[in-house]
């Protein structure tokens, strides 16, 4: 088999392009009249035109179908996921270090909680009306305002030593850090069955004492009334119920691993590929 | 002498290829060499002369001292064989030969970016990048035919005289100047200078191709020791006769080795496909650089990192890698390959396989080739009149006329004045098919005899022979006396045969109708009229008479004696004529026409006689019948040859001698001028040469060839191809493709599949580019509205490796549309395998509307799970953090980082899905460019099914399957999603059906140039 490829020096290859952008003889661009150029570029604007057309009106169809309160799958959201705050995040997930004796090492962490408190306060939660039942809350109909549901209040007071009034710097200075507990929001999820949700915070691995911790509010459950959430645009001012918990008897100057779960039917921590579904954990080491 | 000058001149003939000027210069040298360098004048040297230049003895021969001298000298009388590449560099070449080159520096950019991410400690989108590298480094397809063939050496004995003895001895031991014996059916141990003959007959067939053997004797006959008569050659074998001969040259230093060693001195080069998948691979880089710069550009300013963007850039240019793509083209052609070799054309070089599609000029041997290669009888002439023979492949009858009693004098004569013998052990087998002992024209004669006649071997038994003269050159004639089968009939018959004008010198009468007539003028103006017919359809005439010997002066007990001829041999009774011709094989005029049509020129080049290359050229329709050579139409004008027109004349035949005088210029102007031409009396060297002026004019060469000397000449060609039957190995070797049954037809048949699997390829190629914007676009959009990833790098590289590979090779057992040999041969220059219309409407029209339809997809799962499509924008930097766990969807529901992530793989999936739905249609759409599809058939390929519930199948396994294997990232989709791209897909069907029909409607359009790929 022979050869049929023409060598060609640089200068040919670009003389060659340059004839194929310009080409004074026929005068042709790129290849193509001037005209041909003109009508290419209609049709492909045309043709443009009409595929934006066909995307927008399947997505058009697609919001049509769409119900604005609950979406109609939850396939992902079979067990809420957990948060904490402070939150801060290393490399190796939830690192919280500080120094007591080092203002600016903890200051931002107090913020923090100042500043997620700050959509508890009676203020922010006027909206919301007081419940005392502790069921689930259950909401057939519009009761609301502006054809809404009504979402019961929860307010940062509500966690008493940890709610940042009586201790504006909750318990960090003391090496009794306050940390809150929050459990992420799925429209109509009952959690616990009937039996409100608890926190529970222990050590992961041996530890050679247990950790004393205290919740708030008491036994550190989420009250009932708070569920089911039915969504942002039934309940706009909804807020997620809290859980603080304080800490009593942190050793100083090791790293422990806590994790807190919640416990309570339906609400599972035993995805081992999602670390925050059920629970949350973190590593927390104070220095003196 | 003067074939080297005249390649040589060839040179100055301004040529695009730097390498064909060396090569050419290399052959001409190679032509000098034959006759310059080695082989001396040992032809012209007398008998003492050789004697005392090899200090050798034509009585004693050598000493063995002094043999094993030379031998430690020369080396053994063996031919080197081709130096084989080592393994490891084949397969290095494999890896990063063409097309894979794009492969590893796809690669080579997922390494740095994969590296670039881990010195960020950045855990994005990417992190699968160099999981597709390491995927596609296991994917070279190393699947290249290599024919194997015999090499030319093979253990042989010779015959030597040394120290005043005859020994046996290896071939390989035979030095220069050793005395050998040869003796019929032996292979020639070396080149030979002869210095004894007996009747001795060489079969050169290996060396030249010309099957006829021919006879050696100890004159000097030719300055060309080539075609000098002393000179026998290595490889080639002696037929009949004994020879004693000098050895002059041994092992590489023959004429065979110097041609084996120049064929392989010729590269391997690009292949037609090869330069077009080089251009594909230039065009996608090009498109890969540009919009990778141009996405670079636009990330750059939208105030993302240059990192990042660096990391955009690498992942946009390996995005747009077709993967799957180098496998397929390989497996469509080994499919090709498989399909040629059932149809009798094995292909040693996959791409080779379209290299014949686009074949333009076929330079075709004609022995064995366009002809049976066996001498048939053509035509009769008795009682002044000319009947015809049937001359096809399975004869059983012959149908002209038998009732006239001058036939049976004839056919009489026919089956006795003739030595030729079946093989015995043949009765089964049909007549055509047996094998016989004898030369050519007499097997032709007894095969026409058997078919007629029947039983011959019988006949011959009751006509008992008592004397016989064999043909020798002085005599030009054979004849033999017979007894007759007739008892009471005491006389002998005395029959004759032999050159027609020899026998009716001894005829005084002749046979009308039975009856003896006096042979008057009238009569033997009848006989030239017809002798002249005959000669000039370039057939080999035989003339045949008889004679009853009297009783009374020949009894019973008459002693013949051959040598004092005591029996009258002249005023014989002339019977009849018979002429022979090796006939053209009855599918070749059928398959040179397709040629025509198809635009593929047939060029004749046979070292035959100028007259009988005509009438064969005329008989398969290579020189058509209603055309004229110049000499034709200088006879019909009555003018003299030079006042011709030579523009008039559409076909030419052209002497090897005037070759010879030829320069470059005026074989180009002959190859432009005339349309259909016929090389007569060339040389195998002279083949080289055309092939060369025919690659002037631009034309993609095939060339057939057998003989040794061939093989520079098929190398030389775009493709050669080799006689499976009749071809030399170092022919076979040479070549790139061997036909089998050494038919023309097959070339036609291979043709057909070449050309066909050119415009399949390009169906594949469209398919493949379709989905890479599919690929891409997510990407694209990825990065300009920070969109969650819509589709991961393993999910493409699931599609490229796949759901798309058997469906690309199912488009290579599509059907032709039309009837793809009525069209020209493509134009290597212009008709490109990817065309800017190929890519542009696979990239820009049906790419973009697949993308649609897969975004919607995509859109559809995430807003039906809460993420409607407003919210989704701008998301992508909270979207990936591994530091936001309560991401908040459109209805105020939190998703941790691992639930986002999940749905991004069911979004993974579902696009996914959808490119595979789409893809179908895509399939669908390119079974034709041009047809409907309804008019293709839809279920006529029934691999394109395979390759649809194929694809199906595996998407399905992956969903479900291993929707579960998290690091595939792969989810169980929910079943629904499957059908939103449907509408999308019959979108494209109905499209595309719609570009068909205005292609076929308004041909020539604005519409017809831009879309029609």
């Amino acid at each position: 088999m022979a050869t049929l490829n023409e060598k060609k020096t640089c200068s040919e290859r670009m003389a060659d392009f340059r004839r194929f952008v310009w080409n004074p003889e026929t005068k042709l661009f790129l290849g193509r009249s001037l005209i041909n150029w003109v009508w290419i570029s209609l049709y492909y604007v045309a043709f443009y035109v009409v595929m934006s057309g066909v995307f927008a009106l399947s997505i058009y169809c697609l919001m049509r179908t769409i119900n604005p309160y609950e979406p109609d799958y939850q396939d992902q959201l079979k067990s809420p996921g957990v948060t904490i705050r402070p939150d801060v995040y290393g490399s190796r997930g939830l690192q919280i270090y500080y120094n007591v004796s080092d203002n600016k090492t903890w200051e931002g962490l107090v913020t923090t909680l100042h500043t997620f408190l700050t959509a508890y306060t009676p203020a922010a939660q006027h909206l919301n009306i007081n419940c005392t039942n502790n069921t689930y809350f259950i909401q057939e109909t519009f009761d609301g305002p502006n054809k809404t549901k009504l979402s019961c209040k929860f307010t940062s007071d509500m966690l008493q030593n940890c709610s940042g009034i009586t201790d504006p710097t909750f318990g960090y200075p003391e090496g009794k850090p306050c940390f809150i507990i929050k459990m992420n929001r799925i429209i109509k999820f009952y959690p616990g069955r009937g039996i409100a949700p608890r926190v529970n915070c222990t050590y992961v691995g041996e530890e050679s004492r247990p950790l004393e911790v205290d919740y708030y509010p008491v036994n550190g459950t989420f009250n009932l009334h708070y569920f089911p959430y039915y969504g942002k645009k039934a309940q706009p001012s909804y807020s997620n119920p809290l859980v603080a918990v304080k800490f009593l008897n942190i050793t100083k100057n090791v790293e422990l691993k806590i994790v807190c779960k919640i416990i309570g039917a339906g609400i599972t921590f035993d995805n081992v590929y999602d670390p925050y579904e059920g629970k949350v954990e973190f590593k927390l080491k104070i220095e003196d | 002498m003067k074939v080297g000058c005249h390649a040589s001149s060839s040179i100055h003939a301004p040529r695009p290829r730097q390498f064909g000027d060396k090569m050419s210069a290399v052959c001409c040298c190679a032509h000098c060499d034959f006759l310059s360098l080695g082989m001396q004048d040992d032809h012209r040297l007398s008998t003492s002369e050789l004697e005392k230049k090899y200090g050798t003895s034509i009585d004693k021969g050598l000493s063995s001292a002094r043999a094993a001298e030379i031998l430690a000298r020369d080396g053994p009388n063996a031919l080197t064989p081709p130096k084989a590449t080592p393994e490891i560099v084949k397969f290095l070449k494999q890896m990063i030969g063409g097309f894979s080159i794009l492969l590893w520096i796809g690669a080579a950019f997922s390494w740095i970016s994969f590296g670039i991410q881990l010195a960020q400690g950045v855990d994005s989108a990417f992190d699968n990048v160099s999981a597709r590298v390491t995927t596609r480094g296991g994917f070279q397809p190393r699947e290249w035919h290599k024919a194997n063939f015999g090499s030319i050496s093979v253990f042989q004995q010779a015959l030597v005289l040394r120290d005043a003895e005859k020994k046996e001895l290896p071939a390989d031991q035979l030095v220069v100047g050793d005395i050998v014996e040869i003796k019929g059916g032996d292979r020639i141990p070396a080149d030979i200078r002869l210095i004894f003959t007996q009747g001795c007959k060489v079969d050169n067939s290996s060396l030249t191709g010309e099957s006829e053997p021919q006879s050696r004797s100890c004159d000097f006959t030719h300055e060309n020791p080539l075609e000098t008569r002393n000179i026998a050659f290595y490889s080639t074998t002696c037929v009949e006769g004994t020879a004693t001969g000098i050895v002059i040259n041994t092992g590489d230093r023959t004429i065979i080795g110097r041609i084996a060693s120049l064929a392989s001195g010729v590269g391997n080069e690009k292949t037609p496909i090869a330069i077009e998948i080089e251009h594909f691979v230039y065009l996608v880089a090009g498109v890969a650089i540009s919009i990778g710069v141009l996405f670079f550009i636009i990330s750059v300013s939208m105030r993302y990192k240059i990192l990042d963007s660096i990391i955009f850039l690498i992942g946009i240019i390996v995005a747009n890698v077709p993967e799957g793509l180098l496998a397929t083209v390989t497996v469509s052609l080994s499919l090709t390959a498989k399909r040629m070799a059932k149809k009798n054309c094995l292909v040693k070089n996959l791409e080779a396989v379209e290299t014949l599609g686009s074949t333009s000029i076929i330079c075709s041997d004609k022995t064995g080739t366009l002809t049976q290669n066996r001498m048939t009888v053509a035509h009769l002439w008795f009682d002044n009149q000319i009947y015809s023979a049937d001359t096809s492949e399975d004869q059983t009858t012959q149908s002209f006329d038998q009732s006239s009693p001058s036939w049976a004098a004839l056919s009489k004569i026919v089956t006795l004045c003739n030595r030729a013998e079946f093989r015995p052990g043949q009765e089964n087998l049909p007549i055509m098919k047996r094998v016989v002992v004898g030369d050519a024209s007499e097997t032709a004669l007894l095969k026409f005899s058997e078919v007629i006649l029947g039983d011959v071997m019988n006949i011959r038994a009751q006509n008992k022979k008592v004397a016989e003269i064999p043909f020798n050159s002085t005599n030009k004639f054979q004849l033999s006396i017979h007894e007759t089968d007739d008892p009471h009939d005491k006389r002998f018959l005395l029959v004759m045969k032999g050159a027609p004008e020899r026998i009716l010198e001894r005829c005084s009468t002749i046979m009308i109708n039975g009856k003896e007539e006096p042979l008057d003028s009238e009569k033997a103006e009848a006989f030239q009229t017809a002798y002249m017919e005959l000669g000039g359809m370039g057939e080999r005439v035989l003339g045949f008479c008889h004679l009853y010997l009297p009783e009374n002066e020949f009894p019973e007990t008459f002693q013949f004696d051959t040598d004092s001829m005591n029996f009258p041999t002249s005023n014989l009774c002339f019977v009849g004529l018979l002429s022979m011709i090796d006939p053209p094989r009855s599918t070749v005029p059928d398959a040179v026409s397709k040629c025509r049509s198809a635009g593929i020129k047939v060029i004749m080049v046979t070292g035959d006689h100028p007259i009988t290359a005509k009438a064969i050229a005329k008989s398969v329709g290579i020189i058509s019948a209603t055309s004229e050579t110049v000499e034709d139409i200088a006879k019909r004008l009555n003018i003299p040859v030079e006042q011709v027109n030579r523009r008039e004349a559409t076909a030419a035949v052209v002497n090897g001698m005037e070759l010879k005088e030829m320069s470059a210029e005026q074989l180009d102007e002959i190859l432009r001028e005339h349309a259909e031409i016929v090389f007569a009396r060339t040389s195998p060297q002279q083949k080289l040469i055309i092939v060369e002026g025919c690659q002037r004019q631009g034309a993609v060469v095939a060339v057939t060839g057998d003989g040794v000397n061939d093989s520079p000449a098929l190398k030389k060609a775009d493709i050669g191809i080799a006689m499976g039957i009749a071809g030399s190995d170092a022919a076979k070797n040479a070549a790139d493709m061997v036909l089998l049954d050494d038919n023309f037809a097959s070339i036609v048949t291979g043709v057909e599949e070449g050309r066909l699997i050119f415009d399949n390829l390009k169906k594949t190629i469209a398919y493949t580019l379709t989905k890479n914007i599919a690929e891409l676009c997510p990407f694209l959009i990825y990065i300009i509205a920070s969109i969650p990833m819509p589709i991961g790098t393993i999910t493409i590289l699931f599609i490229d490796l796949g759901t798309d590979i058997i469906p690309s090779v199912a488009l290579a057992y599509e059907k032709a549309e039309s009837d793809i040999m009525n069209r020209r041969p493509r134009n290597k220059r212009r008709d490109r395998l990817v065309n800017e219309q190929l890519a542009v409407y696979s990239y820009l029209q049906i790419g973009i509307m697949q993308s649609v339809g897969a975004f919607v997809t995509y859109f559809t799962v995430y807003a039906e799970q809460g993420f409607l499509p407003s919210t989704l924008l701008g998301v992508r930097v909270d979207w990936e953090s591994n530091a936001i766990n309560d991401f908040e969807d459109s209805y105020g529901q939190q998703w941790t980082k691992y639930q986002r992530t999940y749905l991004q793989w069911t979004g993974y999936t579902a696009f996914f899905v959808s490119i595979t739905i789409q893809q179908v249609a895509d399939l669908i759409i390119r079974k034709t460019r041009r047809n409907s599809i309804f008019r293709q058939g839809l279920f006529r390929n029934k691999v394109i099914w395979v390759g649809i519930f194929s694809q199906i199948g595996i998407a399905l396994i992956l969903t479900y399957g291993l929707g579960h294997v998290t690091a595939l990232n792969f989810t169980p989709l929910r079943f629904q999603y499957w059908f939103v791209a449907v509408p999308f897909a019959i979108l494209i069907w109905v499209y595309d059906e719609i570009r068909k029909l205005l292609i076929r409607r308004y041909p020539g359009s604005w519409w017809d140039k831009n879309m029609y790929y």
